[in-house]
């Protein structure tokens, strides 16, 4: 690691005026950043860590108007385990925060800096490889090199994959996001968060210098409402996922009125798949339907020299989970 | 028979071997004439009732390594101690053309740094190790290694074994194209085959990724060096560092090793290797003691591995399903020394003409593999076992049915038997997968063999007993215990042979001031040291029971040490109290390994193995579901450690079958997954439920008959597990590990 100066604000405020000065980190757990620190793939002049702010950022609190607001620093423990989550409205986003990384992981990490997180790609997170991604090469070595658990949709110039399990649970479910800037507080919708245009000069995330996310709120989810998340891995301990599928789905009277499709571990960023969650609204669950929005739910994909295994699996996890959603089994 | 040895033991003594009958089996004992020599006890044997050999206690460390008290040489620490680190090579083959470390040492913090290569030296991996750095942090060093200016003229390389020069052409399934060479008496017995069946089996570079890296702490005192070192021979890297010291122009005395407590080495760690040799000229040219230990990706890439195969079997069987031919070519996986890479294949199995096995290594400019747990075994027991499965079902027979036919070892058939039934073999395999079903079942079985009955080299290996007046005692061994529970083993015989409490016997292992053992290697270590405790505790038994002897006024012929009590009839005095008799000056004494008796029950070990597995045939993840093992080991002196040796290889099997496997980047020759992140290894929510079954054999090939255990379990297990795969798809998967996208590839293969 190279020396930094470390800053421990206390208030939001305090840290909002660190956070704009120029090379400038915003520290949470520090689960992906201290590593990357350490390798030296990443060397800021100055470091915020956000974790003593924990009684503004963190915690859980369900509004009057049925709304759940998320604090950032809000571990994914806290998620897994509080009763707002034991709804099968909002189950698929505890399931993804109990299936990510480890319990010693989860006890520190914060939903924020799961959703933030840099991108696990081996020829990106490595000082030996200079490749397209942050101009720091000519091309993307991993769509000529070994790429297995790379992207199969929605890649342009750079085949990394969005690594966080919260944000396609939470893309699912019509999340919002908070941030201040300076003293500016601003409420957007998470898609924004995540680049319309995933190409490799772009950072994995929108926020401007300074920017620090405060909260996510979740709207109240209507009457029938289930959410379910599954992902494939190739172990149970402690892997990222392979390919990961979250979906929200109302029910009434056995049709589905209204569905959302998220696909996560595919693409650069996680991906709202729109065409196939509409095939889902006014249908009756059936295991014929749900194999056609698999098939959508990957169309026009484009599977790498390793990774063609991605959409088998991939279209099977979207089956899967539909499956268990329209049964009530979150 | 009695504790005491016969008046003149020369004539020979008559003892028991073999086994009690495994549940529903029969017994095998067979008597045997042995010459103890004289000094030596008289060997244990099958009627030997025991008091604290065999029975569930507790590892001796435990504690200490639960609670950290135990120091690892990554924990050895010393006032003003520097760290040291390495540059490594960038490139995978070349040359270094220019080498300057002016800047790097006139860095703030650096004391010493060290040329490892020269100008012109050549490069022959990425890893390879150009200089050495020492200074006041890690920090400061790391600065500084990025200040070396080392330029390299690169030439062509090749990390793909599918092209490396020797290697066969495969065909898009991945199996070998090139003819067989001639042979003529295979291809008759093989056209007079009712079945025949060929195969290309392939397994991928699995690294030991020891929990404690390598590396170690050197402290000097003038020409003396003292190294707590992370090593599996404490005896062997004392020799290899003082010769390449004295190679570099060092004058050194006296090289003292320490390693009593070492994180794993599982065959990785018999040499001192360059980080060794940097740490101890570091020390050296600083005169201050240097920590270097390496980081996870100098692990994974410069610490050697096991080698990757590529295997190809054709064989054929009679109308009854004996095997009648057997031919075998295999390639093996090594790194720029073209070495290391060989395959065992299983001998047991009867075949009528006379097989041909083949192999040769192919080179790549990758660090070369060293030994790792039953070298060359799980690869070429899972391409043979799966291979048997695979031919069997052509020929219509169970697996097991199979093994019965053609094993030749009798203690395996009793396994087979035993461990079918124990496992529920015939209802489990029985068992049909609906034609659509999502989730398929199987279960596999491998076989297992080792052969290891101790290392009784000269001169002799040897340990330490003391008594002392306190009533502690002190077992000491040179050799060390890299996790295996050695130490647990050197208490148990002590207390078994003193009659002490067992609590009262403290073992000291990994110190080469102490009496020599071998290397951890070959599943050498207890069988060869065994004989030398109980000797030394035994000498130490008799000098006591001289002392109580006259302190009762009883004949000392009767007296007897057991259960902490040492006397005979009514004259008994407790373990505490017959100690204070010593006086000040320990009991201390030193027994030695002598060579083994002619005719033991059984040469090698065996073992059997039996495996269930569940895989998603939508998403192709196999989770194994239950294993059980029974294995042999001679004597069976610590059963809770003995047990944790087949637990823990069942473990390792099972990250070997689906998980392991080195993933390199062609262009830049550098491994991609150095890590644990992306190198996956099985944990604990993966785990099957395990079982298994100690097979204890009184084997009399010494005064203990203690065999061979840290590699014989991890032999068949993925292959056990392969076979089961196979079961559940009713399609091979022929290359490990077994991950998702091969088995979805099997599964499409099998439609078509």
């Amino acid at each position: 690691m190279k020396p930094f100066t470390y800053v421990l604000p206390q208030t939001l405020a305090e840290a909002s005026a660190a956070a704009k000065q120029p090379d400038t980190v915003l520290k949470g757990a520090g689960i992906d950043l201290i590593d990357r620190m350490k390798e030296r793939l990443q060397t800021p002049a100055q470091v915020v860590n956000l974790l003593p702010l924990h009684k503004e950022m963190a915690g859980i609190a369900v509004a009057a108007d049925g709304s759940v607001t998320i604090g950032a620093g809000t571990t994914l423990a806290m998620l897994e385990q509080h009763a707002a989550f034991a709804t099968p409205a909002l189950a698929g986003l505890r399931t993804a925060a109990a299936t990510t990384a480890s319990p010693q992981v989860r006890n520190r990490a914060t939903v924020a800096g799961n959703l933030l997180q840099f991108t696990r790609c081996w020829y990106v997170r490595s000082e030996a490889f200079h490749c397209l991604h942050g101009g720091r090469g000519p091309t993307c070595l991993a769509m000529t090199g070994e790429n297995r658990y790379h992207a199969v949709l929605g890649w342009q110039d750079c085949v990394r994959v969005h690594p966080s399990n919260l944000a396609p649970a939470l893309l699912a479910l019509d999340a919002d996001y908070t941030t201040v800037l300076g003293d500016k507080r601003t409420t957007r919708k998470l898609r924004d968060l995540f680049p319309a245009d995933p190409r490799a000069q772009n950072p994995e995330h929108t926020l401007q210098q300074g920017e620090i996310v405060t909260s996510i709120t979740l709207p109240k989810q209507p009457e029938g409402t289930i959410t379910v998340y599954g992902e494939s891995r190739e172990k149970e301990t402690f892997d990222w996922a392979t390919t990961a599928c979250a979906v929200r789905l109302v029910l009434a009277g056995g049709t589905i009125t209204a569905a959302d499709l998220v696909l996560g571990a595919v693409a650069p960023v996680p991906l709202p798949r729109p065409q196939a969650a509409k095939l889902l609204v006014g249908q009756k669950p059936s295991s014929e339907l749900f194999a056609k929005v698999a098939e959508t739910a990957y169309a026009g994909a484009s599977p790498l020299t390793h990774n063609a295994y991605k959409l088998t699996v991939g279209k099977a996890v979207v089956r899967d989970v539909l499956e268990r959603a329209s049964k009530g089994m979150s | 028979m009695s504790q005491h040895p016969a008046q003149d033991p020369s004539d020979g003594v008559e003892i028991t071997v073999g086994y009690k009958a495994l549940p529903g089996q029969q017994d095998r004992f067979e008597k045997r004439t042995v010459e103890p020599k004289t000094g030596d006890p008289l060997p244990w044997d099958a009627n030997t009732q025991f008091q604290v050999v065999g029975t569930d206690v507790a590892r001796v460390d435990g504690l200490a390594k639960a609670s950290g008290r135990a120091k690892y040489a990554y924990d050895i620490t010393f006032p003003g101690m520097l760290h040291g680190a390495l540059l490594r090579a960038p490139i995978a083959k070349g040359k270094l053309k220019a080498l300057s470390l002016d800047e790097a040492s006139a860095m703030p913090g650096i004391a010493a740094v060290v040329a490892l290569k020269e100008v012109g030296n050549k490069v022959r991996f990425v890893g390879d190790a150009i200089a050495a750095i020492a200074g006041v942090s890690q920090h400061a060093v790391r600065d500084a290694l990025e200040k070396v200016r080392a330029e390299y003229e690169a030439e062509e390389h090749n990390v793909d074994y599918n092209v490396a020069e020797g290697a066969p052409l495969l065909d898009a399934n991945g199996q070998v194209e090139d003819a067989w060479p001639e042979a003529k008496e295979i291809e008759e017995a093989l056209g007079k085959a009712a079945v025949t069946h060929t195969g290309t089996y392939r397994t991928e570079v699995q690294t030991h990724s020891s929990l404690e890296t390598h590396g170690g702490v050197a402290k000097w005192n003038g020409q003396d060096l003292d190294f707590w070192m992370s090593t599996q021979a404490t005896f062997g890297v004392r020799g290899e560092l003082a010769r390449a010291l004295q190679g570099r122009g060092i004058k050194v005395g006296t090289v003292t090793i320490h390693a009593e407590f070492v994180g794993g080495g599982f065959g990785s760690k018999f040499g001192a290797g360059i980080e060794g040799l940097a740490c101890a000229l570091l020390a050296h040219a600083a005169q201050k003691p240097v920590k270097l230990m390496l980081d996870r990706f100098e692990e994974h890439t410069t610490t050697g591995n096991r080698p990757g195969a590529l295997m190809q079997a054709r064989a054929g069987v009679d109308k009854d399903g004996k095997l009648v031919a057997w031919d075998w070519r295999s390639f093996g996986h090594a790194g720029f020394s073209g070495q290391g890479g060989s395959v065992a294949v299983p001998n047991y199995y009867a075949i009528a003409t006379k097989p041909r096995r083949e192999h040769k290594d192919l080179a790549i400019d990758t660090d070369p593999p060293r030994p790792m747990r039953a070298p060359g075994h799980p690869q070429g027991w899972f391409g043979v076992e799966l291979f048997l499965d695979e031919l069997a079902a052509k020929a219509g027979i169970d697996p097991l049915a199979f093994r019965l036919q053609n094993d030749r070892e009798q203690i395996r058939q009793d396994q087979w038997r035993f461990g079918a039934a124990e496992f529920g073999w015939e209802k489990a395999r029985a068992h049909q997968n609906a034609a659509d079903a999502r989730w398929r079942r199987g279960v596999g079985l491998a076989s297992a063999r080792w052969g290891q009955l101790g290392n009784q080299g000269r001169p002799a290996h040897g340990a330490t007993c003391r008594v002392h007046q306190d009533g502690s005692v002190e077992i000491r061994s040179g050799s060390q215990d890299i996790g295996v529970g050695l130490k647990t083993v050197m208490a148990v015989l002590t207390a078994e042979e003193l009659g002490a409490p067992l609590a009262a016997v403290n073992a000291i292992a990994g110190h080469t001031s102490d009496p020599s053992g071998p290397a951890a290697g070959g599943s050498m270590v207890t069988p060869s040291l065994a004989p030398a405790i109980r000797q030394a505790a035994y000498r130490a038994k008799l000098q006591l029971r001289e002392m109580v002897a006259k302190h009762l006024g009883v004949p000392v012929g009767d007296v007897d040490c057991k259960n902490g009590k040492i006397g005979t009839g009514t004259a008994q005095l407790p373990w505490a109290e017959a100690c204070k008799l010593i006086g000040p000056n320990p009991i201390d004494v030193r027994g030695e390994r002598l060579a083994n008796f002619e005719k033991p029950f059984h040469a090698t070990q065996c073992g059997a193995q039996f495996a269930e597995v569940e895989v998603d045939t939508w998403t192709g993840i196999v989770h194994v579901t239950r294993m059980f093992g029974v294995q042999d080991c001679g004597l069976v002196i610590a059963k809770k450690q003995a047990e944790s040796q087949v637990l823990g290889a069942m473990i390792q099997g099972v990250s070997y079958a689906l998980h392991e496997q080195r993933i390199m980047d062609k262009r830049s020759g550098r491994m991609l997954n150095g890590d644990f992140l992306r190198y996956k290894i099985t944990g604990p929510k993966d785990l099957p439920e395990l079982r298994c079954h100690m097979h204890s054999i009184a084997n009399g090939h010494d005064s203990v008959g203690a065999a061979g255990l840290g590699e014989p379990p991890s032999v068949a297990s993925a292959a056990a597990i392969a076979n089961a795969v196979f079961h559940a798809l009713g399609a091979p998967v022929r290359h490990l590990p077994i991950t998702p996208d091969k088995v979805l590839a099997a599964l499409a293969s099998k439609k078509a």
